[in-house]
């Protein structure tokens, strides 16, 4: 097996999955509901103990421990999309990167359990309620917010369009592509891509948005090979800080 | 411009970008945007009855499903979900004194017609405690649930309150849907058992004293 | 979580005067033999009004309490950690939600309560106005503050009216991780690195205050409160619930090795309670009053969130396109 190829799938849905449970858990407490703050915050957390369990699964293979890994790194060592580094903005733009990640999520995992690293394609049967959830949510609230006020509307169509070159980015290209293909690990970004173009547009017409002409759109890369805007180093500082007090001493 | 924002020892705070005077500013005094409720019925395990178990606010019965699921069932087990619409549930009065609501229908129930409707229906069978599922009878109107829930479903015991909604006001979680339910094992972060601690305290307190003995 | 201390109407004379005798003597009756009141039953308007204003300022405690913890929630050390103390917040959260239900079984609107919280007119806890600055105040808070609440959510549990005690059972279950978490995390501190040591103790210093206020002052039995207790809305005295947490806790504290900032607190032997400095009920008056540390900021995220989130609310309320209605139980 490419267990550089293994890692690099790893770490990149790993760095995902953490970066944007964190920036999720920041409307823990503020959200606009108190039962949509409940569910958006379960999410949160789904999002960074599924990180978690990658990062077990890197350290199984040589990797530093889980905590180390997420909590002692640069931004230049992160793989996650620079789509999930993004600040929570108002909460339609945090609601359109929930639908369109988590419909992404579903669909990789989906695929991935089917992988022929067993490790992987059990955790990705374990968490297949989990995603599911998270795409049943985000559907129903996209599909009631999207045909409600004006101002929703609106508001979710900004959003929208501001996120999608940054949501193309989820699927930037890999090196190894190939060989995880090969190898049968994984499908690849360019299947997983075209299935969530189809699934998200299905969710969209039945609302009053309009989906951009998807390939008119440059897709924001970078973030798989180090790349990041300036929002990711901050953000490292911010969660790292008690942790980096003393890195070694037990909290 | 920043000095204008409240500064918090929450990083998330200072990101809100509150301006200082926020508090004098006048309220919007609109009417309330007060959304609609919908009462949750939770089964626990599989077999066991549907019970009440509180209620969420939201725009549409899907979604107040989902509420329901994170707000009553993010921690205890769970197998079955239920949620309808507060004003579709029809509630009889209380009773008291050992007198089940039953003993107060006189009369008898209607022959079911083509038209009827299933009807699930709740029993209380002590005060303080939730409503329970207990079965489901077929009518033509919610007068006649009452009476065909007397025939088919009364109890010995005394029940305080009834209530009765019609199976098609209830929205439950799909057969097909029930693995939202299976999430990671690894949740017992939620769980107070996951934090055991004594070993460490005791090791502390062996410590302390084997220095403040000398 | 939540303290003593709560504010209650003011009892007029004429109060009860306007009620039917013999319902009222039914009612008085029911709560003596310890059944429930639940939502549709007969009850005095005064029993009705206390009972929201009680149940509405333990609601406000719990989301306003979301606040000083969720102070630490990015930046909490270690997966572990940060997992706890995401699922703790969220559970005030969802306290928050239980209580706000139990009390619109009540008659009152869950908007009209957070308005009444945003506009002033309602209170919450006064510990909920002190800053957290370090992640040890955080941890002090898990424990220490979640400790006082359960004292007193355990005693109203026992109270009389169903929906609060039925809302109060699920909390209770909760409180009880939340507990054992901050239990947990100061005995990592306090066991820890010198450096993390002198971190809780220092939160130690600055949250013991708070903490002998959170009960609230001490009783003068009146004609009010002893009508509160026959009606079990009010279920113990501030000064019991002070004194069941200093059992309960000064004990754990101690064998920490921390150093409680009180030179007279002691278990008297002769009385069997503790001895302890008055705290400044003055400092305790002027916060409930608005002059905190930290007064101005809660509430003015509480209404950031309110105001921000208006457009979701405004847009659900559209589909729904149908009224609210008060919750049956
Ligand atoms: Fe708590
Ligand atoms: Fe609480």
């Amino acid at each position: 097996m490419n267990t550089d190829a293994l890692k690099e799938l790893l770490y990149k849905i790993a760095d995902d999955q953490l970066i944007l449970g964190h920036r999720n858990s920041e409307w823990t407490g503020v959200g606009p509901l108190l039962e949509e703050d409940i569910a958006f915050s379960s999410m949160a957390q789904d999002k960074v103990g599924q990180s978690y369990q990658l990062y077990q699964m890197l350290h199984q293979m040589g990797e530093q421990e889980p905590d180390t890994v997420a909590f002692m790194r640069n931004a230049n060592q992160f793989h996650n999309s620079q789509f999930v580094e993004l600040p929570v903005g108002e909460y339609d733009f945090s609601l359109i990167r929930h639908f369109l990640f988590d419909h992404a999520e579903l669909i990789r995992f989906s695929m991935l359990s089917q992988s022929s690293y067993e490790p992987l394609a059990q955790l990705a049967r374990k968490i297949k309620g989990e995603l599911k959830y998270h795409v049943m949510h985000a559907n129903s609230i996209i599909k009631q917010l999207g045909n409600a006020t004006e101002e929703s509307i609106s508001r979710l169509q900004k959003s929208l369009e501001g996120a999608l070159p940054y949501a193309l980015g989820l699927f930037e290209p890999s090196p190894f592509e190939e060989a995880l293909k090969e190898g049968g690990i994984f499908e690849g970004e360019t299947a997983l891509q075209a299935k969530w173009e189809e699934s998200i547009r299905k969710i969209v017409e039945q609302t009053a948005l309009q989906l951009p002409d998807l390939k008119t759109l440059t897709p924001v890369y970078g973030g798989r090979s180090g790349v990041h805007t300036e929002h990711l180093q901050p953000l490292l500082d911010e969660m790292a800080e008690v942790f980096r007090v003393d890195p070694t001493a037990e909290w | 411009m920043a000095s204008t924002f409240i500064q918090s020892l929450d990083p998330r705070v200072t990101r809100l970008q509150m301006p200082e005077d926020i508090n004098q500013q006048p309220l919007q005094s609109e009417a309330l945007d007060q959304l609609v409720t919908f009462q949750v019925f939770m089964q626990k395990k599989e077999g066991k009855n549907f019970e009440h178990a509180g209620i969420v606010h939201a725009p549409t019965v899907e979604l107040a499903l989902l509420y329901a699921k994170e707000q009553y069932s993010r921690r205890f087990t769970c197998s079955g979900m239920a949620v309808a619409e507060t004003s579709t549930v029809m509630a009889s009065p209380y009773t008291d004194g050992g007198i089940s609501v039953y003993q107060l229908l006189e009369g008898e129930a209607e022959a079911t017609t083509a038209t009827a409707d299933v009807y699930e229906v709740f029993h209380l069978m002590k005060r303080g405690k939730q409503h329970e599922h207990a079965g489901s009878v077929e009518a033509n109107s919610v007068e006649d649930a009452f009476y065909k829930a007397k025939e088919s479903l009364m109890p010995e015991k005394p029940v305080l309150n009834i209530w009765l909604i019609r199976r098609d006001d209830l929205l439950t979680v799909d057969e097909e849907d029930k693995d939202i339910w299976n999430t990671l094992p690894e949740k017992g972060y939620r769980d107070a058992a996951a934090y055991k601690a004594g070993d460490k305290l005791k090791d502390f307190k062996e410590k302390n004293e084997a220095t403040s003995s000398h | 979580m939540y303290g003593g201390g709560n504010t209650f109407e003011k009892l007029q004379g004429t109060d009860l005067q306007n009620e039917d005798p013999q319902k009222l003597a039914e009612f008085e009756a029911r709560i003596q033999r310890g059944e429930k009141i639940e939502p549709a039953d007969w009850m005095p308007a005064l029993y009705r009004k206390q009972l929201v204003r009680m149940i509405e300022q333990h609601g406000h405690s719990e989301i306003i309490g979301a606040l000083p913890e969720g102070t630490w929630i990015t930046r909490a050390p270690g997966f572990k950690r940060k997992l706890s103390l995401m699922a703790k917040v969220q559970d005030e959260v969802g306290h928050a939600q239980l209580l706000y239900a139990a009390a619109e079984t009540l008659g009152k609107p869950r908007e009209q309560m957070i308005d009444d919280l945003i506009n002033g007119k309602s209170k919450y806890s006064n510990i909920f106005n002190y800053p957290a600055f370090t992640w040890a105040d955080a941890c002090t808070i898990s424990w220490l503050v979640d400790a006082g609440a359960i004292v007193n959510q355990l005693a109203n549990s026992r109270g009389s009216y169903g929906p609060y005690c039925r809302a109060l059972e699920r909390i209770c279950a909760e409180e009880s991780f939340h507990l054992k978490y901050g239990h947990h995390a100061v005995i990592h501190l306090a066991t820890g690195t010198p450096k993390q040591r002198e971190m809780m103790q220092a939160a130690l210093n600055r949250w013991w205050g708070p903490l002998m206020h959170f009960f609230g002052p001490p009783d003068k039995m009146s004609v009010h409160s002893e009508t509160l207790m026959r009606w079990k809305v009010k279920m113990a005295s501030n000064d019991d619930m002070r004194q069941q947490f200093l059992d309960m806790y000064v004990p754990k504290i101690w064998e920490l090795g921390l150093t409680i900032p009180d030179p007279l607190l002691r278990k008297n032997e002769e009385t069997g309670k503790w001895d302890y400095t008055e705290p400044d009920w003055e400092e305790f008056k002027r916060v409930i009053n608005g002059d905190g540390p930290l007064n101005k900021e809660r509430l003015a995220v509480r209404r950031t969130a309110e105001e921000r989130g208006k457009w979701v609310r405004d847009a659900m309320k559209k589909v729904a396109a149908k009224e609210y209605v008060t919750p049956l139980a």
